[in-house]
């Protein structure tokens, strides 16, 4: 009977941890969105064009201009939370897709940058870059993409 | 350097150096008005790996270097230096030179892994078309393409039924042409990749491969090709890939040779499926191996017969940091001998030197993005793909090798 109170109390006490924790990323990520410099002309995308573009295997937007991909490490929740609601899929699988382009020679990592400040910095100053920020970031000297 | 093929190679790699520098050149100039820290041309990108293992095996069953000695084995080592460069958004030039330590057969010296020139001739929103030239890694099943980057195996030795490394070299690249495709869609991404290329056959380690000895002629490469067709479900929770390649080879007899001028033709056949959730993966694969030798002038030598491998792999990941894995990894050398007794009743060598079922377990640990760690143990019943260079008795009828054995490996991994 103990044993039962105990677990029942234990269920309890891991709901209200994991309910922390996902109060914590939910905070962290909270409104995101996607970014382009003022130069694409695009206005929406395609989730499977999105996937292709942060995929690395989509190179150019349709006007010619060089696709450059920006992300943040794997570990920070802002990547986590677009990886996964975005592209539908994780970052451990992002990884091994560049991984792969990049050791046998088929393709590119994405850049990293280590700030949001940095993210907002690198694409509002590079032609045809591509990312992520948190809504509070955003101002005029980038575009948010609409994604279909 | 005496093969066209390399040469082209190298000419392509050096081309792709030069724009580099020419490119470094002009933001050098820009430079000289605005001080600032010299940073790479935008879309020049160089990585690398350095790791290094130590195992540790038991009876005489030598395994990269002397594994069964009382302190166990350090030769293996992978060290490899890339650059690539995106001049167009169409076009990229890439190359990788490696250097691999392991055992007898692998040792260490530098060499180009691949370098060739990729254009994209078409490329839509939802499709593109493409060509390679150069040297490219052979598109054999998920793992060969970067076989030698521990941070892209699941395990510090992959499945050695299919990605064996006694006969990796045959394997692992070759020079020629490649066409490459994708068609993306909401019912999943279709590509493709398909060649005609030179295989890599010059050294001790492809002829121990093919004839389990050294012998006083050497290998010729013939035209062969090599292709896969991979299909990616729900960007690649689902993974499938068939990959289909076509190795030939002859042999070009000594100044005293027994051997007539025979020809090796080896066609494996693999199916690959993975299966991609948040903290598991699942992966197998399957792979019929074809072998023909002919004219060689001799009886041992008139070889036709079907090889069989296959393996499942169950990844869990504790932590992002932290991954678990087990895998049951089994190879036939000859699918209508799996017992090896008509081979033992022929030869009166071992029938446990044409199986090995593996069974590995392991783990691996993420310190930080760029370094790694990782212990594996793996249980193994025979010695098919064992190397008769680490064990020079292995096809002797006094073989000192033993049919059960383990192996405990470690490895440590600096990536950037």
């Amino acid at each position: 009977m103990t044993i039962r109170i105990n677990l029942s109390r234990f269920i309890l006490f891991v709901c209200l941890l994991l309910g922390v924790i996902y109060a914590g990323i939910a905070k962290a990520t909270e409104g995101y969105e996607i970014v382009t410099n003022p130069s694409v002309s695009e206005k929406t995308l395609s989730k499977s064009s999105l996937r292709a573009i942060f995929g690395m295997r989509l190179h150019t937007w349709p006007d010619g201009t060089a696709v450059r991909v920006y992300v943040m490490p794997d570990n920070a929740p802002l990547h986590a939370a677009f990886s996964k609601e975005k592209l539908n899929v994780f970052p451990y699988q992002l990884r091994s897709t560049w991984d792969r382009l990049v050791f046998s020679g088929t393709g590119q990592a994405p850049d990293t940058v280590t700030s949001p400040e940095e993210m907002l910095a690198r694409i509002a100053s590079t032609p045809g870059a591509i990312g992520y920020l948190s809504k509070f970031m955003i101002d005029g000297r980038v575009n948010v993409l609409e994604i279909k | 350097m005496s093969k066209p093929s390399s040469r082209t190679a190298s000419i392509f790699v050096l081309l792709a150096l030069l724009w580099s520098f020419s490119a470094q050149a002009q933001t050098l100039s820009k430079l000289l008005k605005l001080p600032e820290m010299p940073k790479l041309p935008q879309n020049l990108q160089i990585h690398g790996f350095a790791s290094q293992s130590w195992l540790m095996s038991s009876g005489n069953n030598n395994f990269f270097g002397p594994s069964s000695s009382g302190s166990g084995s350090f030769d293996f080592r992978e060290l490899g230096l890339n650059a690539s460069m995106r001049p167009l958004s169409r076009l990229q030039f890439s190359a990788q030179m490696l250097s691999r330590t392991a055992g007898v057969g692998s040792p260490g010296n530098v060499r180009l892994d691949y370098g060739f020139m990729d254009y994209t001739f078409f490329s839509g929103e939802t499709s593109q078309l493409g060509i390679r030239l150069g040297r490219m890694k052979n598109p054999l099943g998920f793992y060969n393409d970067t076989r030698d980057v521990p941070f892209t195996r699941p395990s510090i030795l992959l499945p050695q039924s299919i990605y064996f490394d006694r006969t990796r070299k045959l394997a692992i690249a070759a020079d020629g042409v490649h066409l490459y495709g994708e068609h993306r869609s909401d019912l999943g991404d279709v590509s493709f990749q398909a060649g005609t290329v030179r295989p890599l056959v010059r050294g001790d380690e492809a002829e121990a491969a093919v004839f389990n000895r050294q012998l006083p002629g050497h290998l010729a490469p013939e035209i062969s090709y090599t292709g896969r067709v991979n299909y990616d479900l729900d960007g690649g929770r689902v993974r499938f890939a068939v990959s289909a390649t076509q190795l030939n080879m002859r042999y070009a007899p000594g100044a005293v040779d027994g051997l007539h001028s025979g020809s090796i033709r080896f066609t494996p056949l693999i199916f690959s499926a993975q299966y991609n959730a948040e903290r598991w993966s699942l992966t197998s694969e399957y792979a019929l191996r074809h072998l023909e030798y002919k004219n060689f002038g001799v009886q041992q030598l008139t070889l036709d017969f079907y090889g069989e491998s296959y393996y499942f792999q169950g990844a869990y990941r504790v932590t992002p940091e932290l991954e678990a894995i087990v895998r049951y990894d089994v190879l036939f050398t000859d699918k209508d001998d799996p017992s090896g007794r008509k081979y033992a009743a022929a030869t009166g060598l071992p029938a446990f030197n044409r199986f090995a079922k593996d069974l590995t377990a392991g783990l691996r640990w993420n310190v930080t993005p760029e370094f790694m760690l990782r212990a594996e143990y793996h249980h193994v019943n025979g010695a098919a793909w064992l190397s008769t260079l680490d064990n020079p008795n292995l096809n002797t009828p006094n073989s000192p090798v033993s049919q059960h054995w383990d192996l405990f490996t470690v490895l440590g991994s600096y990536r950037f």
